[in-house]
């Protein structure tokens, strides 16, 4: 970005000076003909005074050019028409030439002024598109309201050099968000602030109110509210004009706005989204709640009333399945109670895991064993690879893991069709896999299955809460390890469980204390 | 059967839980098997009555509305040898242990149904009426306690020194719940008490030459985050 240092404006120049320059410029031009008049006849001359003239009005405007074109007149006329040292106005050709070098002189500084000053303007406009463009490039990506107030500060110090003041409502009160260091703010101008923010209206220098001090006053306006105020002080000894920098201010003050709104925005959407993804757990929750609490309770209710009402009209046989029915639901709600609080611990974050280094085979066995009623006499091959090591992990929480995913194998896969667990080791990690023959999941449901209280649709007879994976989500990733599902290429369902070995790990044959 | 069946004087059980509906679960049962009870629901009442009463087995829930759990238990130890099941839930593994190590014969998650309640009793009652045969013995499995000779399925399995005295200590409490602290504590000393994988090592190897399967083990079973139980089949 071109400083704005370098903009040198014309106007800045006093009209004093121009003239004084202008004088100055006609003598050297005077002198340099005095030489060249031996060579060159006195018409030749006047080129010199046109040149001199262009050159004025180049680097001087347009009034000091047309100073020196009429002082060129009367010294040319002073010096080279005849007599010498005289005046003689009466001479017509004379008349004839001081005409021309009078219009000419005075075209050539109109046309030449105007493209200087267009230039400049030009140069002034990119000077601030670049440096709004600078601000606005630094606010796209700011995320939160400090760095928004930080970019704006440090742009404005650095590219208009004004010292300025950011105040922010909150609750409808205005607070100094940031503040240039050289900026000290007295009472008077904080109340300035205030009323510039209550009244949503422009104060200070050069407006018409509370135009007494150096300080302009612009409110962050959004289409909706004031946001705050933004303050900065005109300083006449800089570079810009009271103008440029109104202008300039304005432009900086309503992207600050936008940008703050943006992100005020982005915060609401932000929250109304949380907002929304509670409500829709805490929907889960009521509706798994009351249907898992409630269906288990219901059929040990029927099953004891049943049984306390007619009991002897019950025949032994019809009598044990309603109690076995009973205690079925009764484990279930058991289990279903565990699992909630489990996944409340771990989302908590109040579960801490004792680490241990662990015989995975003993990990299996003890899963094994707590779900071998469940099994009802189904195959499960355990393939471990040779020589695993001690892994650290906190094994009644992976024992659930083992556990949950068993379960889920021995629901969602056809009866007596076998399950397998394997077990081996990559460099860093302990891969555990089991892996069931039923239908698996939807490939675009394989990422939703951990979310807590997911149900896969079918099949309806089975019985399960929901939150079995997505506790086995928790436990493995507390454990810093990640949890995947996956449906086979020729049938059968997979879920892979990376658990990280942390290096820790001790070959089982180190360890051999007799 | 009753275990009454054998003796003259029936059984005497304290219950110390402060839930009503647990109490008459458990009045109601027991009484059933003969038992005679006495349920208080505190642990001051609790040590009182474990002198009055002189009960042979303590029910124990570990969350009491005065005296912790586990402090019930020392105190008692304190004085009595008195077998004492913990009644807890789930979610307290640590807890357990405490209690175990604080001296607690064995645990029972609740909620438990009423044959596994018996068994632990049974299993925690029998340390007073060890029988004197020398042979244990589950399914395939003969540990000659006289002659330091292990048998599986008839075969005589080597075992190094280590793996012997875990399997004796294993067996002699076998059906109990045994800590990992009482383990180490037993067999190598109190310096050891922190080398839990020298203890994993040791009942891996164990099972890889005992069990049939060592990732479905019949013998040892693993109580995740308390300890070890060996089970005694028949």
């Amino acid at each position: 970005m071109e400083s704005f240092n370098s903009l040198i404006i014309k106007t800045r120049t006093s009209v004093f000076f121009g003239y004084l320059s202008s004088i100055c410029l006609v003598i050297l031009a005077t002198l340099l003909c005095e030489l060249l008049s031996f060579f060159f006849l006195p018409v030749n001359l006047l080129m010199i005074y046109l040149l001199t003239v262009l050159f004025t009005a180049l680097k001087l405007g347009f009034e000091p050019a047309i100073a020196a074109v009429s002082l060129s007149g009367f010294v040319y006329n002073y010096l080279y028409v005849s007599p010498r040292f005289d005046f003689n106005f009466l001479d017509k050709e004379y008349i004839a030439t001081y005409f021309g070098l009078f219009v000419t002189g005075a075209v050539i500084s109109s046309l030449v002024t105007k493209v200087a000053e267009r230039a400049e303007a030009l140069r002034i406009r990119e000077a601030e598109t670049s440096c709004l463009y600078s601000l606005s490039r630094k606010l796209a990506v700011s995320g939160n309201t400090e760095s928004i107030l930080q970019s704006v500060v440090s742009n404005v110090e650095e590219s208009i050099k004004s010292p300025i003041a950011l105040f922010l409502a909150q609750n409808d009160q205005l607070g100094i968000a940031a503040v240039s260091s050289q900026l000290a703010l007295d009472q008077e101008e904080v109340d300035i602030a205030n009323w510039s923010y209550q009244q949503n209206s422009t104060a200070g220098y050069g407006t018409e109110s509370f135009n007494k001090g150096k300080l302009i006053f612009f409110p962050l306006r959004t289409v909706s509210r004031t946001l705050g105020v933004l303050v900065i002080e005109f300083d006449e000894r800089l570079v810009f004009t009271y103008d440029q920098l109104y202008r300039l201010a304005e432009a900086f003050a309503a992207q600050t706005a936008m940008a703050l709104e943006r992100v005020n925005l982005s915060t609401l959407a932000e929250q109304a989204h949380i907002l929304q993804s509670r409500q829709n757990l805490e929907r889960a929750l009521l509706n798994s709640v009351s249907h898992d609490l409630r269906s288990p309770l219901s059929t040990i209710t029927g099953v004891l009333s049943s049984i306390l009402d007619s009991g002897e009209n019950l025949n032994e046989q019809v009598r044990k399945e309603l109690l076995e029915n009973a205690k079925d639901e009764a484990a279930r709600l058991n289990r279903f109670v565990g699992n909630l609080l489990d996944l409340t611990r771990l989302e908590a974050g109040s579960t801490v895991l004792k680490m241990e280094p662990c015989d995975v085979q003993d990990l299996i066995g003890c899963s094994l064993a707590a779900i071998d009623r469940k099994l009802k006499g189904r195959d499960v091959n355990v393939m471990l690879a040779e020589n695993l090591p001690m892994v650290p992990m906190d094994l009644v929480l992976m024992n659930q893991v083992i556990i949950n995913l068993l379960d889920n194998a021995i629901k969602y896969s056809p009866i007596l069709s076998a399950i397998q667990i394997s077990a081996h080791c990559t460099s860093d990690n302990l891969v555990l896999r089991v892996v069931d023959a039923g239908a698996g999941v939807p490939e675009y449901e394989l990422k939703k299955i951990f979310e807590k209280f997911y149900r896969i649709p079918e099949p309806e007879s089975v019985k399960g809460t929901g939150l079995g994976l997505s506790i086995c989500n928790g436990i493995v990733e507390a454990h810093s390890g990640k949890i995947r599902a996956e449906n086979l290429k020729d049938g059968g369902f997979a879920v892979t469980i990376e658990i990280p070995l942390f290096g820790a790990v001790m070959e089982k044959e180190t360890i051999n204390v007799t | 059967m009753s275990l009454e069946s054998r003796g003259i004087v029936s059984t005497r059980v304290l219950v110390v839980d402060d839930e009503p509906a647990i109490q008459k679960f458990l009045r109601s049962v027991l009484v059933a098997e003969g038992f005679t009870l006495n349920v208080t629901d505190n642990g001051k009442s609790a040590l009182s009555a474990a002198v009055l009463f002189k009960p042979d087995i303590i029910l124990l829930d570990l969350g009491l509305p005065d005296i912790d759990g586990v402090e019930v238990i020392k105190r008692i130890r304190e004085w009595s040898a008195v077998p004492i099941i913990v009644l807890s839930v789930r979610e307290q593994e640590g807890d357990k242990v405490k209690a175990l190590d604080a001296g607690a014969d064995d645990y029972l998650t609740k909620p438990f149904g009423m044959a596994e309640l018996l068994a632990r009793v049974r299993v925690a009652l029998r340390r007073f009426v060890q029988a004197s045969d020398p042979v244990f013995r589950s399914l395939d499995l003969e540990v000659d306690l006289a002659r330091r000779r292990v048998t599986v399925k008839g075969e005589e399995v080597q075992l190094t020194p280590t793996e012997y005295e875990l399997l004796r200590f294993m067996v002699t409490h076998a059906g109990k719940v045994i800590t990992h602290n009482q383990i180490l504590m037993q067999l190598w000393g109190v310096a050891y008490v922190d080398q839990r994988q020298v203890l994993r090592v040791n009942i891996s190897n164990l099972r890889q030459k005992i069990e049939e399967d060592a990732s479905r083990p019949r013998y040892i079973a693993t109580e995740p985050g308390v300890g070890y139980r060996f089970c005694s089949l028949s």
